[in-house]
Formats: structure tokens, sequence, C-alpha cells
């Protein structure tokens, strides 16, 4: 597979003029101003090839949406290059918009006074899809997402669901070459969500689309890549499996144990008493130790009688919460 | 083209839903007309402006309260929270122009609140008693000459429009940029004083400027008191400041999007 997304030491700065605080702060910043200079991103490079589906995290404010900008030809970088299926994204910015896809989970591109069916005649014909190819491909999508009755109604009639399944289908109806998804899932309930991750994973599948997507949902990448790149203050801190992620943050594990009686006191090799109540204790593996359940069992039994025990592991947010503070973020 | 067509369709059909909107509309461009009236017909009685009759000043403001969407400039109406909380997004994704897009975004706008609101308007004001009601046009050839220049008004408003659009871009708020581009326009148009009560010297400056033909010109036409010949020239010269507008605008526009900051993360 060839890349079609390259990035190569990508710098954006922007320019934030500071304001003084009060009354007094405010008179000054009219005849003198000081400025700051903010990095956003920092010598970012990688590369996404074509059809994929890539997880772009990091914590808020950490340059996700920054780069996802960059991609789509709204924002130039201060310096560095940046290659985006063959274009120069903000330089031939009209050429290429055509093939990409962009769904920003918190605005809106359908127009909110008409029905839903105007916004996509519209799109038809700004794209310049033909009419055959624009029932095909609304038949494919409707399929997936269910979004004919859905049609008939101004956008400001409907909820933010339906409105998002509305977005998803517009940002699709030129069959983009690649998806940009800000945050797609960003405030949808637990049903909806399913059914946008299924919904991406399909148009991946049927179309090949390369798609990026940022979220703070880790279940959201849980479903749907393998792939992704932590990004933290403007760097790229790794790019790479989401397995190995979990492997290296998440072998913690705790561990429940009922007990057939009271102990005054339990004490494991390799394990630290988290707490202790009763007959119920949870047990926290020690970072070096790699829990493994028949050795757990047998030095657990050797010394006292158990009745039930059961192993939790970290969710993937607290596995993320962990790195977001290892990498000081 | 058939996109630019799309979208100006578009922003056509969502105002014409806000009639309650237009309804208000009339009714505060109805009154402020009768008050202008009565005043200027006190401020005529005592002092004589030279070509400029009584009749002519009848049709003049109400036809200036009728089409007063057309000189009114303001900003798009969804321009101002795409700019400042960053919606703006969507718009460079297009495949499409951006100033175009704004501009035929706001001509549709435009249309549809014109349309909306001149028809009452001018009938009201011409069932008005006959001492203040709006006056037949001064011939079928003014009348005609007044309409092509009403028409261009409606273009020029929207491209000093977007010079509004661009200050909004610059400065992230809307209500400053509006003010200044409102101020300017509304005294060196006519809307405040219209022009012929200005002394002379003023006057002859102010006709080369754009902002008297979104407001004042066609009105003058349309009452007769320009010769065809000098509505012609005026007409030319309206173009010219039409195309020269578009002209500034989209090369302003163009440097400050290259230099956007998109707003709200």
């Amino acid at each position: 597979m060839s890349n079609i997304i390259e990035f190569k030491n990508v710098n954006k700065e922007f320019k934030l003029s500071l304001k003084e605080k009060g009354v007094w702060g405010a008179i000054k910043g009219l005849f003198k101003r000081k400025h700051k200079i903010i990095k956003a991103l920092q010598d970012v490079s990688f590369n996404i090839e074509e059809g994929d589906i890539v997880g772009y995290i990091g914590p808020n404010g950490a340059g996700k949406s920054t780069t996802i900008k960059i991609m789509s030809g709204i924002l130039n970088p201060t310096s560095g290059q940046c290659q985006v299926n063959g274009f120069t994204p903000w330089k031939e910015r009209k050429k290429y918009v055509k093939n990409i896809g962009v769904v920003f989970g918190q605005r809106s591109q359908l127009w909110w006074d008409v029905p839903v069916r105007d916004s996509f005649e519209l799109l038809k014909d700004i794209y310049k899809i033909p009419n055959e190819e624009f029932e095909e491909t609304y038949k494919l999508l409707n399929n997936a997402l269910k979004i004919d009755e859905l049609l008939d109604r101004p956008l400001r009639q409907l909820s933010l669901g339906q409105k998002m399944k509305c977005e998803l289908a517009g940002a699709l109806l030129h069959r983009p070459k690649i998806l940009f998804l800000d945050e797609p899932t960003i405030g949808l309930d637990a049903v909806t969500k399913l059914a946008v991750r299924e919904f991406v994973k399909y148009i991946n599948k049927v179309w090949k689309t390369t798609i990026i997507l940022t979220t703070h949902d880790m279940n959201d990448i849980d479903a749907l890549t393998n792939k992704v790149i932590l990004i933290g203050k403007g760097q790229i801190l790794y790019n790479g499996s989401f397995d190995y992620l979990k492997n290296k943050y998440g072998n913690e594990k705790t561990i429940n144990v009922e007990f057939a009686k009271e102990y005054r006191k339990v004490q494991l090799q390799g394990y630290q008493v988290v707490s202790h109540e009763k007959n119920v204790a949870i047990f926290k593996n020690l970072p070096q130790t790699i829990f493994h359940t028949q050795e757990f069992l047998q030095q657990i039994s050797k010394k006292y009688e158990i009745i039930d025990f059961s192993v939790n592991s970290l969710s993937v947010d607290e596995i993320l919460a962990k790195l977001y503070k290892e990498y000081e973020l | 083209m058939k996109s630019y067509l799309g979208i100006f369709k578009m922003q056509f059909k969502s105002e014409l839903q806000y009639r309650g909107k237009a309804i208000s509309g009339v009714a505060t461009q109805f009154f402020w007309g009768l008050l202008k009236i009565y005043l200027y017909l006190a401020f005529m009685s005592t002092a004589t402006v030279t070509g400029f009759t009584i009749s002519q000043m009848l049709s003049y403001i109400w036809l200036g309260q009728a089409f007063f969407a057309v000189s009114y400039i303001n900003l798009p109406k969804n321009s101002a929270k795409e700019i400042v909380q960053g919606d703006v997004c969507y718009k460079f994704v297009k495949p499409l122009n951006l100033y175009n897009q704004w501009y035929f975004e706001y001509f549709g706008e435009k249309l549809a609140s014109t349309i909306l609101r001149c028809f009452p308007l001018i009938i009201i004001a011409t069932i008005m008693p006959a001492s203040i009601a709006l006056q037949a046009p001064a011939g079928t050839i003014y009348f005609l000459l007044f309409f092509v220049s009403l028409i261009i008004s409606l273009f020029l408003s929207v491209a000093i429009s977007m010079l509004a659009v661009y200050l909004t871009l610059k400065t992230l708020m809307p209500k400053g940029a509006l003010g200044i581009v409102n101020v300017v326009t509304g005294l060196l148009g006519g809307s405040y004083i219209p022009l012929p009560f200005m002394p002379q010297s003023v006057q002859n400056v102010l006709n080369y400027l754009p902002f008297r033909y979104i407001s004042d010109l066609p009105f003058r036409i349309y009452s007769g008191s320009l010769d065809i010949k000098t509505s012609l020239i005026q007409i030319g010269l309206s173009l010219a400041w039409l195309l020269l507008l578009v002209l500034i605008g989209k090369l302003v526009m163009h440097s400050a999007l290259k230099k956007t900051i998109v707003q709200g993360g």
C-alpha cells in the first residue's frame, strides 16, 4: 500500500495578543499589545497508508484539530511539507477538496432552515455528481444509516444523533477518497455511537476510504482500528498499534477475592492489597508482576480458602489517562 | 456556476420562511417613512431645494423605505456566527471560491428579504392620501432605468457587505465591523439625509462615491430628478464601482483568509 498522507516536519505557530487584567489593562491594550507565539504543532511527521483507519488521539489542546485543518486545506502551516492524495492541501485547495470529506462533530455543513434533501441536492451540484452515481451512492448510504425518513425535515428539527447521520451522509455523497472525522461521536447516545462506528467501518470496507478520526472516546478507537497516532503539546508522541499501548499501560489488574472466612491479614508475593474488609480483599499486581491466573490462584489457595474471585482490567480510558500522565500532558 | 446559483437559491428559500420578521420590517419602514415625509414637508415649506420638488421627495422617501433592504448594509445572516465560532471551516472544504460562496449566499438572502418587504410597502405608500402618497414614475423610460439601477444597487450593496465580512474576519467583531460600514454608507449614501438636501460642494464629492448608488440613484431616476443622459452616465459609473468593489473584496478577503485562525477548537 502506498502512503496517501505524508506529513514532514510540519510546524504551526499562532500569534496571540495577550490581554492584561482589569480595566487599566484593557486601556493599555488599546495602545500597546504584547504578543505571544503559541506553537500548536512542532515538527510533526507521519505517514498514513491508503485504505487505513487511523485514530488521532491526544488530550484537549494537543493539536489534533489543527492537524486535521491543515490536512483538509483550511489552515496553512508555518513551515514543513504536507502531501495528501498528491496535493499540497492549502495550495491547490479547490482541486484537492473534491476528493475529501470532512465532518466536524460540533459543527454543521448542512443548511439549517431547509429540508435535508435540499442540502443534499445542493451538495450534488457543488461536487458535480452525475444523477446515476448520486442515486447509487445515496442508496448505499441510506442502507447503512437509515436516513430516508429524515430527508423531508429541516435540519433544525432533527436530534443530535439524526443530524450526525445526515452530516455523515452529506460528507460522503461525492465518495471522497479520504474522510476526516473530527470527534464524530461527541454528544451522541450509546446506540447512535454504535451506529456511527458500524457505518465508518462499512464505508472503509466498501469504498476503501482512508479515514482519519480524532476522538476522546477510546471505545471508538477500540472498535474501529488498531492504528493510532498520539499527539501531545503539539508533538507526535507515539505512532503505532493501539494494542501495544494497551499492553504496555494496561497490564495493571485489580483482583477481588472473597474468602471463606475472615482473615486478619492477607498477603501475597508480587501483589499489593488495596483494601481489605471482612472476608473480601482487593489486590493489585505490582508493576513488575505480570498477572497470571493460575499462578495467582495457586499462590492464594495455598494460604487461604477462597470462595470467589474476579479480575478487572483497566478500561481503555483509564489506560489513556495513565498514558497522558506519563507523558505529562 | 450551477453550484453558486444553488447556494443563492438555498439562501433565498431559507429567508422566505421568515415572514414575521418581514412584516415587522414593513411596519417599521412605514412609520419611519411617514415621519421623514412630515419632517421634510415642514422643512420644504419654508426653504426651497434646487432641483428637488415635493413630489420627487415623496417618491424618494417611499422608495427608500420600500427598498430599505437593498440600501441597508448588513452581514450575511450566518457569517458572524461562522466567523466568530469557526463554522467557516466548511466553506474551505468545498471545491468553490470562498468570496463567491459568501456573495451568492448573501445575494439570495438580500433578494428574498427585499421582495418580502418592497411589495407591501409600495402598495401601502400608493394608497396613502394624495398629498403624501408615492408618486407615479416620471415616465416609462425613467421607470425602466430605475429598475436597471435598482438591480445594480442590489449587487453593489452585496459587494459592500462583503467588505464588512472582511472586516469581521480581521477583527472578529461583527458588530464593530458593521457599525463602521453602516455609518459610512448611510451618511454618504443618502439614507440618513437625502443627498439633494446636502450642500452642492458635498454633493459633488458624494456623487462619485459608490455609496449613493445603493440608495440615492435609483430613486432619483424614478422621480425624474435626473435627466436620461445623466441617469445613463450614473448607471455606467455604478457598474464600474460594482466591478471595482467586487475586485477589491476578492483581493482583501483572500489575503485575510490566508491568515485565518479558525476560532473555537
